[in-house]
């Protein structure tokens, strides 16, 4: 790269355009990286952080807890695994009015108070005693208070804040634990008849998986691993294909910007290549002076893109904006670019190679 | 005999004929010899060059480069061949925008994958002797057009070169500036005993050359020896 290199040193001006180019893209895919993250984490860090591995839902329900109604004889057949943790999970998502007046939106989870599934063991004891609700940090933003009165509205039934945790969302709404039983009666009344939502399991995969067929079959149920449970929250499946599907027309529009400059770069560049060849360079060494070029370029520009998104995304990562950004995703997603960039080029390269040497006969004008 | 073209015919397309530029010309050069090639416009000598440089097969005959037969070699040989034998001078000076003169000779060296210190010596003392000395950082923008030439010059005999082709270089200067040019050149080929062959318009400068050959119909006319 004696040439390519000297070049970029001396006609910076020619890349600046090309360069701003690249970097606005990577600036964009690592914003766009950090968005993905942090619209997941709304979607489904609730279910992520609880400590189970899978879940049974009904036969039918594709995943989706409101579409799910599983009863205690479907509990009874999981409690006598052998190795494997079962707990029954009611999940819905309820209007609560606070003692201002405020209507907020509640992913509201019971879960029995001896359950696995308590999280922590401040809030287990708080889950023994009177109804009350154990609310994820986030709405302690919205100025409710321990001790604060919170109206589920439909029901019209006042509940109590028994305490804070770090209880995530689902669906983009902020989970409030409950007591099984405080969840059946908000939802049924005094009708529940043993009605839950789903079954969160806790076991060794093997284990569960070879539970799950017998009794997926003998009940109707449905089992699916945790992971394969988050396709289930409101919006995750769109959000998580809207936002791939940004991700590669970024790839395509970085590789055609850069496949485009490189094939006119190179026409401005002919008469160069055609004496370089004249001189007896190989098409293998033009083609790595062209590529090469093109390849510090976009290295250099997707690195700053990347950094500039980084301290950006220090500055959104405080606000309301779902935004997470997590370094190795970020990186894969600018390392593709970087990729998608160099096809851009390599889909260019007949250009370079094909130059015709005797061009450097002809008089310049 | 350091080149050789051996019957070599060069005929494109012309509407629906083809029509023949170099029709089975022979041409020998000896080591050290300096040979001028004048003619008309159009009648094949820019061919000529770019045959006996590798940059253009013939349709038919041999290109000998130092008792190598290029037309046997493939494409990668040629490339080589090329590389270690021939020094080429341009019409246009055909210096890279970006490069410094001292790198315009460098760069032979790059491409050969041997650029170390002997070789940077080597184009710093090329310079020296086209009279560059005081000029090596300057870049093509920076110089005037004789100086271009003698950049041009430094840079085909960087290979040591066993053939040194100029087509027509110095069309672009003034008759005096081009004269001195094409002494340079012819000094410094005879110098380094290549054989060297030149295009020119210029008659009095084929006359400084050993031979002088006129190229017309496809075929050399004349030959004298100065
Ligand atoms: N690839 C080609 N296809 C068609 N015609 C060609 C091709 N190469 C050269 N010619 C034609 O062949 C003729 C000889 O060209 P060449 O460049 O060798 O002439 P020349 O003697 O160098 O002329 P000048 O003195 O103007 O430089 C010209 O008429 C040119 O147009
Ligand atoms: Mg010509």
């Amino acid at each position: 790269m004696y040439l390519a290199l000297r070049e970029l040193r001396v006609a910076r001006g020619r890349f600046v355009l090309v360069g701003a180019v690249i970097a606005l893209v990577a600036m964009l895919t690592t914003m766009l990286s950090g968005l993905a993250n942090g619209l997941v984490d709304d979607g489904i860090s609730g279910l992520r952080r609880l400590p189970m591995t899978h879940l049974a839902f009904q036969h039918g329900a594709e995943e989706t807890f409101s579409r799910s109604t599983l009863n205690d004889r479907d509990l009874e057949r999981w409690s006598g695994v052998e190795g494997v943790e079962a707990s029954p999970l009611g999940v819905s998502f309820v209007n609560a009015r606070t003692e201002s007046g405020k209507t907020v939106d509640v992913a509201l989870f019971g879960v029995p108070a001896g359950s696995f599934l308590a999280p922590r063991h401040d809030a287990e004891e708080a889950l023994a005693g009177p109804p009350g609700l154990v609310l994820s940090h986030e709405f302690e933003e919205q100025g409710i208070e321990v001790g604060d009165r919170l109206t589920i509205v439909g029901v019209d039934e006042e509940v109590p804040v028994l305490g804070f945790t770090y209880a995530g969302s689902y669906g983009h709404v902020d989970i409030a634990f409950t007591s099984l039983e405080t969840w059946q009666s908000l939802l049924y009344g005094d009708n529940a008849r043993g009605r839950f939502s789903a079954i969160a399991l806790q076991g060794d995969p093997d284990t569960v998986a070879a539970a799950a067929e017998r009794i997926d079959a003998a009940d109707g149920t449905a089992t699916v691993t945790k992971q394969e449970a988050y396709a289930g929250s409101p919006g995750y499946a769109g959000e998580t294909q809207t936002m791939s599907m940004i991700q590669w027309f970024l790839l395509v529009i970085s590789a055609l910007i850069v496949g485009a400059f490189f094939v006119v770069w190179t026409m401005q560049r002919a008469r160069q290549i055609a004496v370089l060849k004249a001189l007896g360079a190989s098409r293998g060494y033009v083609a790595r002076d062209a590529v090469g070029q093109l390849v510090v370029v976009l290295l250099l520009a997707t690195a700053l893109g990347g950094l500039v998104a980084f301290g950006a995304g220090a500055l959104v990562g405080n606000t309301a904006v779902p935004f997470r950004l997590a370094a190795a995703p970020a990186l894969t997603a600018l390392g593709l670019l970087v990729v998608a960039g160099l096809l851009g080029c390599l889909a260019g390269i007949r250009k370079v190679v094909s130059v015709d040497p005797a061009m450097a006969l002809r008089s310049a004008d | 005999m350091s080149l050789r073209l051996e019957n070599i015919t060069v005929a494109v397309p012309d509407g629906t004929t083809r029509r023949v530029l170099l029709d089975r010309l022979d041409l020998g050069v000896q080591p050290g010899e300096t040979v001028a090639v004048t003619g008309a416009s159009g009648s094949g000598k820019s061919t000529l060059v770019a045959v006996a440089g590798l940059l253009r097969a013939p349709d038919e005959g041999r290109v000998l480069l130092g008792g190598t037969d290029a037309t046997a070699l493939n494409d990668r040989g040629r490339v080589r061949l090329r590389r270690d034998q021939v020094g080429i001078v341009f019409q246009s000076p055909n210096l890279l925008p970006a490069l410094t003169a001292r790198e315009q000779v460098e760069v032979v060296a790059h491409i050969a994958g041997a650029l170390d210190a002997t070789a940077r010596a080597r184009a710093v003392d090329l310079l020296e002797r086209v009279g560059l000395a005081d000029r090596l950082d300057a870049r093509p923008a920076e110089l005037s057009g004789g100086e271009r030439q003698r950049v041009g010059i430094a840079r085909a005999l960087m290979n040591e070169p066993t053939v040194v082709l100029a087509d027509e270089p110095t069309a672009s200067l003034d008759p005096e500036r081009g004269q001195a040019v094409l002494d340079l050149l012819l000094d410094e080929a005879r110098r380094v005993g290549a054989a060297t062959v030149v295009v020119t318009h210029d008659p009095d400068q084929a006359a400084r050359a050993d031979r002088h050959l006129h190229l017309s119909r496809g075929t050399i006319q004349a030959g004298s020896r100065a």
